[in-house]
């Protein structure tokens, strides 16, 4: 396999550095305008097999280049670079855009809203190329959004795997499920135990 | 179980005045969204469903999407009806409600109720299902009402353009006597994905109470002692009727031999008739399950075309078997007027005091009445041989010498 770096490859393995693939919440992986359901999901896969299509691909549905994958993470994580492997006979992904930490996005927020970063993709059918992230933007990723708005002419746009580089912290990104607000403080709900009578102070 | 948004979107066009649904294809309509809404609350409480207008005063969300049943009901209630429905606006806004909608991991899915003429091209409809595809947004379709040559196909091509994984469905709904509602219940709109649903079932159980046959298929699955205390009185009435029959047949003939058989068979339903006694429901149990269901089907057809009294006397036993299971005095009172009406022999209620148990069960029940009084034991010795009317008078005197 080719690697971009000027180091041979039997010192240390290339596959390590993709790691992120581990940190994909995989089940919840959901792709918009796919023309099999849940294909999405055979799109993730470590790094060696990145050229190995027996697991399936994601295909955009017909007449319709463009396609939305939302990818969580089972931890924060820092996305240092993206490679994507796409099909040949133009169809692969031309331009990818990247929206983090957003939920819910479909296609009319994707055209309309700026991204994080967007990219010139060219034809990678090999695997070979990969587009850094500007880092300081993708520290504390919990979800990714990539948008594929075009291709290279095909009429559906074929990927094959989309890789990530970088490094995952442990911390995991809390929503605030359900906030109840108070308008008038009900003094009910916020008892001491020395009101309630019969707890014994805490002394230290 | 799936996490499902939904918005239904009601034609209230000036189409849904007619009347060949009953009551009027508006109502119709009504009744079905509301049992639609039932389902979906009930396959997973966390589902909304919201409710549109695609005509009427415009295209305008009545409701958004909330798992709240009672705001969905109101909403329905005082819709005007007229002007001409919006489809393709329709399914927009129906997009962009969901769209806004509070929980993002639910499902989207739009319902439309379409029953007047679809003005648009199969083209326009199959790039609005392309649209709807692109954004996973399911589509069901109910085509009731209005027909013309082509609508049928145009839906069809619009919900083949949307479908992703049989996730959306088409119904048509021909007019006829069976309820919009009734119609929507077997169909995988109702039913989900999944093939069925406890409130569906129940709901087609329910909506089937005319056929018996129905009843006992889908009741064992649902509620196993409902099941079991429909065929009990199902039998007891079969029961009843045969015994009627057999009175009817008996006098007749004058044959004596058949008293014995209709009295031991007055016995066992009568005896039906006491909750209490688990022994004789076992009896009765045992009897029915000789006879297989086309004995039963043969049974209703001749109850269905008898005439005459006893014909009468059975639809009157109908109710009754049913009412009467609850009070063993009452139970007794309720035969003892249906034996009168069928002009059946007195004697046959004196053979029925003549078991004993039975009547000792009975005189327990009666407040006041102890029966080991001697006085109720000379009563009871007294019984045989006896009138009805005699029986009554010692009855009423132990009670008056209690008092």
């Amino acid at each position: 396999m080719a690697c971009l770096h000027d180091h041979s490859c039997e010192d240390h393995n290339c596959a390590a550095d993709w790691s992120l693939f581990n940190h994909i919440d995989i089940p919840k992986v959901v792709a918009l305008n796919e023309s099999v359901a849940g294909s999405v999901k055979s799109v993730f896969k470590p790094w060696e097999q990145r050229l190995d299509t027996s697991g399936g691909f994601l295909e955009s549905n017909e007449g319709d280049p463009e396609l939305l994958i939302f990818i969580p993470f089972t931890s924060d994580v820092k996305i240092k670079s993206i490679s994507v492997v796409g099909g040949a006979d133009g169809t692969s992904p031309s331009r990818t855009r990247a929206f983090i930490n957003r939920e819910g996005i479909d296609f009319s927020d994707a055209q309309n809203m700026q991204p994080v970063q967007e990219w010139e993709l060219g034809e990678n059918l090999q695997g070979v190329l990969e587009y850094q992230t500007r880092y300081s933007r993708f520290q504390g990723v919990a979800n990714l959004t990539l948008h594929f708005s075009e291709n290279f002419g095909g009429d559906i746009t074929k990927i094959y795997y989309i890789g990530l580089r970088g490094e995952a912290t442990q911390n995991k990104r809390d929503v605030v499920a359900t906030i109840v607000y108070e308008v008038m403080p009900n003094p009910s709900d916020h008892k001491t135990k020395s009101e309630t009578g019969g707890g014994f102070s805490h002394v230290e | 179980m799936v996490l499902e948004a939904t918005m239904i979107c009601i034609d209230n066009s000036e189409w849904m005045r007619n009347g060949d649904y009953a009551p009027s294809r508006f109502q119709a309509q009504a009744d079905a969204v509301n049992l639609i809404c039932g389902a979906k609350t009930q396959s997973n409480p966390e589902n909304t469903v919201g409710v549109m207008t695609m005509a009427g005063k415009g295209v305008r969300v009545l409701v958004t999407p909330t798992s709240d049943l009672g705001k969905i009901l109101a909403c329905m209630h005082g819709l005007e009806v007229g002007a001409e429905a919006n489809l393709s606006a329709a399914i927009q806004v129906a997009q962009l409600a969901l769209k806004h909608r509070q929980n993002k991991r639910q499902q989207q899915r739009i319902i439309a109720f379409i029953g007047s003429p679809v003005k648009y091209d199969k083209k326009v409809l199959e790039t609005i299902g392309k649209k709807l595809k692109k954004n996973n947004v399911s589509l069901d379709i109910v085509d009731f009402g209005e027909t013309d040559d082509e609508k049928p196909e145009k839906l069809e091509a619009l919900v083949a353009a949307v479908n992703s994984s049989d996730s959306s469905h088409i119904v048509h709904v021909p007019p006829g006597e069976n309820a919009l509602s009734d119609v929507l219940i077997s169909t995988p709109i109702f039913t989900g994905e999944e093939g069925g649903s406890g409130f569906a079932a129940s709901a087609a159980a329910a909506a089937a109470t005319g056929a018996a046959g129905f009843e006992f298929d889908v009741d064992p699955n649902v509620d196993p002692e409902l099941a079991l205390a429909l065929r009990l009185s199902m039998e007891e009435e079969r029961a009843r009727q045969e015994a009627i029959a057999k009175k009817a047949a008996e006098e007749s003939s004058g044959a004596e031999n058949k008293d014995h058989a209709s009295s031991s068979n007055t016995d066992s339903v009568m005896a039906e008739a006491e909750p209490a006694s688990n022994a004789t429901a076992d009896d009765k149990k045992d009897q029915p399950k000789d006879d297989d269901d086309a004995h039963l089907l043969q049974q209703a057809l001749a109850m269905s075309m008898e005439e005459g009294s006893s014909g009468a006397a059975a639809v009157a036993d109908a109710a009754m078997a049913e009412a009467a299971v609850d009070d063993q005095d009452l139970a007794l009172a309720l035969q003892m007027s249906v034996q009168d009406a069928s002009m059946s022999s007195q004697s046959d209620m004196s053979k029925v005091f003549e078991d004993r148990s039975f009547v000792t069960s009975i005189l327990n029940s009666l407040p006041g009445v102890d029966p080991n009084d001697p006085s109720v034991k000379d009563l009871l010795a007294s019984l045989h041989g006896q009138g009805e009317q005699e029986k009554k008078e010692d009855q009423d005197k132990p009670e008056d010498e209690k008092k």
